[in-house]
């Protein structure tokens, strides 16, 4: 039997009598919500102590420390909203916007310029660089990434968004501007980056073509990662987190190419993020893999 | 923003020390404070700056007295309260290091405010400098500073009087109100002076493609004041009660 209480309040939300000891607490989570049809089962929190942490969707009734009546607190998460939903949204936001400043949309730019087109060859670059990093971010998030989890609160969404509309909107104000200023090296910087922003492009699939492969379809199973025959994969061998590293080198690329200060600024975010991101990854390597690479750093090779 | 926020410091300073300080912010107890090194750290810090505010508070009235007139005070408190505002900055420091108790983020936003006003727009535009705003947001500043860091001392030497906790508590509802207008007032006054001179303001074309409006960039600070100030201002108010009621309450076991 299982009883379920509210976390702050300690009432009485539900009682459910003919459960199985087998029952997961996914099964569990369904059958509140029919009772409860407002608490779906993605924002729903079932935990054993009121301040305790989650149970997991995928634990077992019986395995739990609890008596014949199973006591579990509930807590709203709040209103949900799909990984891949939130995905799609904040990175087709910059495959537009971005578009909209390169082809000079009116009441941006003076009157003067409306519809017209940069004489600089680094400036249509930018684009395809730009456009293809985001499209190529769409086709993976709808063909390559599995997610662990579902959903995420929805005031992500207005958080993410704002970042990332945000920025490829003030990159691409600068970049795509009737005062550009080309990069000081000319061809020579921008083959450069263009170089570094290629291959790591190649590097980051790499790495989630490679993340993906380690986890079968519907799972959500955890191993460590290790190099592939893929050379761009190698990286495994000093980095926990490659895909990471690869990321901020494209931006790296890009801002060398654009010589955009924005850029620049924005690849420094980035990174601080994808730092914090890739510690904590680490961090549970570390925890849940007693024989985890020793050499391996979480984001930049021997240094972080 | 400057003025209420510092305020609304949570633990800073050591105020919690090994024993249950007023809790503030989420209420949470520590149970180890700084060590007996840190502590007595925390201790000189928080009295040189109790002496430096009221180095400036007294260097107020002395040149009220001797003008005549409360204008232009500023240049006689010029020096000390760059120093000693300035000074606190080491106070993210001691969040970063962990030996106070508060959010490393909050601090910095207060700190950098107060930094912000005195050395990005006070300093900078000189012409503000004889604006009666800045003796306002001075006056609340100065004020608020020798309560919190006198409060912070005592704190940690587990001697804090009644007094200063309600001073704490209470005179913010004044002092608040009074520090944001001085500040808004002042940043006002700069703006037609940063836009006939491009202070700090970089314009297109140039190599790093990248312009700034420091102009348009105070306006939205000012306009960050409408949802900011209520936001801590009640935050302040709730703290009130809760620190005030409850010590009321341990008053009637004793």
């Amino acid at each position: 039997m299982v009883e379920i209480l509210d976390a702050k309040t300690r009432e009485k939300l539900c009682f459910l009598d003919k459960v199985e000891p087998q029952a997961t607490i996914a099964e569990i989570k369904n059958l509140f919500t029919k009772t409860h049809p407002q608490w779906y089962p993605a924002r729903q929190s079932l935990r054993l102590d009121p301040k305790g942490k989650s149970l997991k969707d995928e634990d077992v009734l019986q395995k739990l420390p609890v008596g014949t009546t199973a006591t579990l607190y509930f807590r709203d998460l709040g209103a949900q909203i799909s990984w891949v939903t939130v995905f799609l949204t904040e990175y087709a936001g910059p495959l537009f916007i971005y578009l909209l400043f390169y082809f000079r949309v009116p009441f941006i730019y003076g009157h003067k310029y409306d519809f017209t087109s940069s004489r600089h060859s680094v400036v249509h670059l930018a684009c395809i660089c730009h456009s293809f990093h985001y499209v190529k971010r769409l086709l993976e998030t709808l063909f390559v990434h599995r997610f662990s989890h579902g959903t995420m609160p929805l005031r992500n969404i207005f958080k993410n968004c704002t970042y990332y509309w945000g920025f490829a909107a003030w990159m691409a104000y600068y970049i795509n501007h009737p005062l550009y200023t080309p990069p000081t090296y000319g061809a020579q910087q921008v083959k450069l980056a263009l170089a570094i922003f290629v291959i790591c492009q190649l590097g980051n699939f790499s790495i989630h073509m490679a993340l993906r492969d380690l986890r079968p379809a519907g799972s959500k199973t955890r191993k460590i990662p290790y190099p592939t025959k893929n050379p761009f994969t190698w990286l495994f061998l000093l980095v926990s987190c490659p895909n990471y590293t690869y990321e901020v080198g494209s931006w790296i690329g890009f801002a060398i190419m654009t010589q955009c200060l924005p850029v620049a600024l924005f690849s420094l975010v980035g990174f601080t993020q994808m730092t914090i991101w890739a510690k904590g990854k680490h961090r549970s390597y570390l925890k849940e893999f007693r024989d985890y690479p020793p050499l391996r750093m979480p984001i930049v090779p021997f240094l972080l | 923003m400057a003025a209420v926020a510092a305020t609304a410091a949570p633990k800073g300073n050591g105020g919690g020390g090994g024993r249950a300080g007023p809790s503030e912010g989420s209420g949470t107890r520590r149970k180890k404070g700084p060590g007996p090194l840190a502590t007595a750290y925390l201790v000189i810090y928080n009295v040189v700056m109790t002496a430096g505010w009221l180095v400036i508070a007294v260097g107020l009235v002395r040149a009220y007295l001797a003008k005549g007139s409360y204008h232009s005070l500023y240049y006689s408190i010029e020096k000390p309260l760059k120093f000693f505002q300035t000074g606190a900055l080491l106070e993210i420091l001691h969040c970063a290091i962990g030996i106070v108790p508060s959010s490393v983020v909050l601090t910095s936003f207060q700190v950098m405010s107060r930094v912000f006003l005195i050395w990005a727009v006070t300093h900078s535009v000189k012409e503000v400098q004889t604006e009666d705003s800045v003796l306002l947001f001075v006056t609340a500043w100065t004020i608020t500073e020798i309560i919190r860091y006198s409060f912070y001392t005592f704190s940690l030497l587990n001697h804090l009087p009644y007094l200063i906790k309600w001073a704490r508590y209470t005179l913010f509802i004044v002092l608040y109100p009074m520090g944001v207008s001085g500040e808004l007032l002042t940043i006002y006054a700069a703006l037609p002076f940063v836009r006939q001179a491009g202070l700090y303001s970089i314009s297109l074309p140039n190599k790093y493609n990248f312009s700034f409006d420091y102009y348009a960039f105070l306006i939205l600070i000012m306009i960050s004041y409408i949802p900011l100030f209520p936001q801590l201002y009640f935050h302040m108010i709730h703290q009130r009660r809760k620190v005030l009621c409850h010590t009321e309450e341990h008053k009637k076991f004793e």
